[in-house]
């Protein structure tokens, strides 16, 4: 990718595979003999839900919710699109491109525990923890990573982006982001 | 009735709180504020105001107070049962207005709008699945109520035990029954959503985005609630203080935000290495400006900082 706006490549596309397949035969471990409720959140999580749900041999059932976006003018989160299933006595797996502050994820989890479900759990294709600020278990993930904006693999910038099959940082003037990135063995 | 010329009335779908209200207002002789009557007022008014909130918000904000003066107002001259419109948010501060919920359970309004409107019950159940929501939606979009909260009203009714004369003797005998509240007392009572005694003054921009941003996910926080003692002379007088920004109760997490350069925020560093050594039970986080940035460009506002 030669845009200017994208840094040093973070996660190659076979690394990238072979950490959803890996996550993806946990899932099969953890949820053998159940049928879980998987809970893409739209728009970020998609790419990594097909990639993942591709992998995992456990039946499943698929659904996807929306939240609104933080925007000047809403006083609340509202949740745009909800589920369908009902989700009463049944163990929910929610998948998330990223879990950085928290903030969005603590929401949907207090959102879905009101429904009554056997369980929720999160599988996060990446986390940040250094970044949270909002107290939530991501029970699954593919990536840990520092404190840096990436970008690909269904995350974006300004809505760009999200269509990569690798994950980038997004260019850093300063150079942190290059030199955190070093310190993990990543660059170019 | 009572200490009250006004009483609002919000009402679940079918909980028959449109005919509560309909009883209060004859019963009491009070005027009854439903939809029409509603945009007339709004409409006479001078200049003329718009019906429903408008999106922007500070157009909305200034809406709000202008219908809520509009509302009051017309309170000191007029008795009136206001029926929905969002009257429990408008009205909340003001003394004379009694606010009233009207619920009933699902299987008893779905009943209703199956005999009501002759309809099957899936038809029934979508029907009523959609006007709560839009219902829900109106209130949160526009006022930032979860309207079904019980803590925004003086009583809540639910009408599955009782018919619309019931209901009425009920809230009859309740508004008598309230005692006038204290001065200040009702707008602590239905104004305040978190924790906080009064409106804060934020010593910078960044805080109360950042607390809006908490608003907007439902986590409630404190401003600045602790001072810690840092260092203290030989008399024992404390030399050194810190006072976090936020503290998150949730998580039991206090939040120190700073929108200082890396380099220039070893100073508060110093003091949160402090604050962690002489307090270690206190769970504190910095976000720092490229902290803060992420989380401002997550949430595609960073334009309106640079």
């Amino acid at each position: 990718m030669s845009d200017p706006r994208l840094g040093v490549r973070v996660f190659t596309r076979e690394e990238i595979q072979r950490r959803v397949e890996e996550v993806a035969h946990e899932i099969d471990r953890d949820y053998r003999g159940e049928r879980p409720v998987l809970i893409v959140i739209l728009r970020g999580a998609v790419y990594f839900a097909v990639d993942l749900t591709r992998a995992l041999t456990i039946p499943f059932d698929l659904d996807f919710m929306a939240l609104s976006p933080f925007r000047l003018g809403l006083r609340r989160a509202e949740i745009e699109k909800d589920v369908d299933v009902d989700l009463k006595g049944r163990h929910v797996l929610i998948l998330e491109d990223i879990v950085d502050t928290g903030l969005t994820l603590n929401f949907l989890v207090r959102n879905l525990e009101r429904r009554l479900p056997q369980s929720v759990r999160v599988c996060s294709f990446l986390n940040c923890p250094v970044r949270r600020i909002a107290e939530v278990e991501v029970h699954y993930f593919c990536f840990e990573i520092p404190d840096i904006y990436v970008v690909g693999y269904g995350l974006d910038f300004r809505g760009d982006f999200r269509n990569l099959q690798e994950v980038y940082a997004l260019y850093d003037p300063s150079g942190r982001s290059t030199q955190v990135l070093k310190r993990m063995g990543k660059g170019r | 009735m009572g200490n009250f010329s006004v009483i609002t009335v919000s009402r679940e779908v079918e909980s028959l709180g449109d005919e509560v209200a309909l009883r209060l207002s004859r019963v009491l002789g009070y005027e009854l504020i439903n939809r029409e009557q509603w945009m007339a007022l709004l409409e006479g008014h001078s200049p003329a105001l718009s019906p429903e909130p408008p999106e922007e918000e500070g157009e909305r904000e200034r809406w709000m107070a202008e219908v809520g003066r509009l509302l009051e107002e017309l309170a000191e001259k007029r008795a009136f049962v206001l029926l929905g419109r969002g009257g429990q948010k408008l009205l909340a501060r003001c003394a004379r207005a009694f606010h009233l919920l009207v619920v009933a359970p699902v299987p008893v309004r779905l009943r209703r709008i199956m005999e009501r409107y002759r309809q099957d019950e899936v038809t029934a159940s979508r029907i009523l699945a959609e006007q709560d929501r839009q219902r829900e939606r109106f209130l949160l979009r526009f006022f930032g109520v979860d309207w079904r909260n019980p803590l925004h009203y003086h009583f809540v009714l639910n009408t599955a035990f009782y018919d619309v004369e019931e209901s009425c003797q009920l809230v009859l005998e309740a508004m008598k029954r309230t005692r006038p509240p204290s001065s200040g007392q009702q707008e602590s009572f239905f104004t305040r959503e978190g924790f906080l005694e009064k409106p804060v003054v934020f010593s910078h921009p960044s805080e109360e985005e950042f607390a809006r941003i908490l608003d907007f996910y439902g986590i409630r926080w404190l401003y600045e609630p602790r001072t810690f003692p840092l260092e203290w002379d030989s008399e024992g007088n404390v030399v050194e203080a810190f006072a976090p920004d936020f503290y998150l109760p949730d998580f039991d997490l206090f939040i120190e935000l700073t929108t200082q350069k890396q380099r220039l925020t070893w100073r508060k560093n110093r003091k949160v290495r402090k604050l962690k050594e002489l307090y270690p039970e206190v769970k504190i986080k910095v976000v720092y400006a490229r902290d803060y940035e992420h989380i401002l460009r997550k949430f595609d506002l960073e334009d309106n900082h640079e």
